[in-house]
């Protein structure tokens, strides 16, 4: 199959020099996965949302509600852990420079399989936290939180964005 | 050739490897709503007032009258409300006397007691704000002073609660 090397001297380096790249390339080529990796995408399916709140009066909102929690549909390669970092909003702001606290804890973080919402597991969104990629390549994060207008809360409409980064770990 | 065919090999390999060590990286984002209601604000705005009654005639003070009460009511605007009456007394008091009293009344976005809708006091109702968080409780009754009645000024408080 291959032809062999010259006996020359140049037929031996150029012969050397051919095996030494081929094993270079079986080393790379064993090192890339068999497809080209999916692009990682990171979509916000469903906002977080506290509804009519009353002045001096918290309300949260659970992770697994199926209706009101915040939901990011993250889509990646398969079968890899990916690294969930929440940029998270002290405050939502409203009308006329008013903000409305809104504070989150050690469990209103949940991940799990596309469309499982009720199959969550927890996490704290506060930290840094390591989620695995499915055989498909996918992951549903929610979020839930408290939102706590003050006494004397200005009436009106607030928001707040709240972003997650994601990053595949090697 | 074969220096070209090696030159491309190695720069397949490089590329190959570099693929390989790019970490990714994404990001996505979601907002998180509310909407804080305004606060309802209840004022007794008119006294319910019989006036002078006499000893064994009963007197009525119709919704329409210009002796009934009225209470105004402030809100989010088109915002469902609870009303209901927590102090609604039978008597009025002068010291140790009283004297029976019942109540009616109605409720109307606007202030006219003409249009009110009318609903049992005892029972409470449910209806809404008007479109500028607007509600108007109006508070009619009757007095029955017994053929006894000690002379006096009787009085009692009636209080409205709405909430949401």
């Amino acid at each position: 199959m291959w032809r062999r090397a010259r006996s020359t001297p140049a037929g031996v380096v150029t012969g050397l020099c051919r095996r030494v790249v081929l094993l270079f390339c079986g080393i790379a080529l064993w090192a890339i996965p068999g497809e080209a990796q999916r692009p990682l995408t990171v979509q916000g399916t469903r906002s977080l949302t506290f509804g009519s709140l009353l002045a001096g009066v918290n309300k949260s909102v659970l992770r697994t509600d199926l209706i009101n929690s915040g939901q990011l549909d993250i889509s990646g390669p398969k079968n890899v852990s990916v690294l969930l970092t929440f940029t998270l909003p002290a405050t939502m702001a409203g009308p006329a420079g008013a903000t409305l606290p809104l504070t989150f804890g050690s469990s209103d973080g949940g991940w799990s399989p596309p469309q499982q919402i009720g199959t969550q597991t927890g996490f704290d969104p506060r930290v840094p936290y390591t989620a695995p990629l499915d055989q498909n390549g996918k992951v549903s994060v929610f979020l839930g939180g408290t939102a706590k207008p003050t006494a004397n809360q200005k009436a009106g409409s607030y928001t707040g964005t709240i972003t997650l980064t994601v990053v595949v770990l090697p | 050739m074969k220096r070209q065919i090696l030159s491309l090999a190695a720069v397949a390999c490089l590329v190959g490897l570099t693929s390989t060590a790019a970490a990714q990286s994404n990001s996505g984002s979601i907002t998180a709503t509310a909407l804080v209601q305004q606060p309802i604000n209840v004022s007794g705005a008119v006294n319910l007032s019989f006036g002078n009654v006499f000893p064994g005639v009963n007197k009525a003070v119709l919704l329409t009258d210009a002796g009934a009460g009225r209470f105004d009511v402030t809100g989010q605007a088109s915002t469902p409300v609870n009303l209901a009456f927590t102090a609604l007394p039978t008597n009025l008091a002068n010291g140790g006397n009283n004297l029976p009293v019942s109540f009616s009344s109605g409720y109307n976005t606007s202030n006219s007691a003409a249009g009110a809708t009318s609903f049992a006091p005892g029972s409470g109702a449910s209806t809404s704000l008007s479109g500028t968080g607007a509600l108007f409780v109006f508070l009619g009754g009757t007095v029955s002073p017994a053929v006894n009645q000690a002379a006096g000024t009787y009085t009692a408080t009636v209080t409205l609660q709405v909430t949401y």
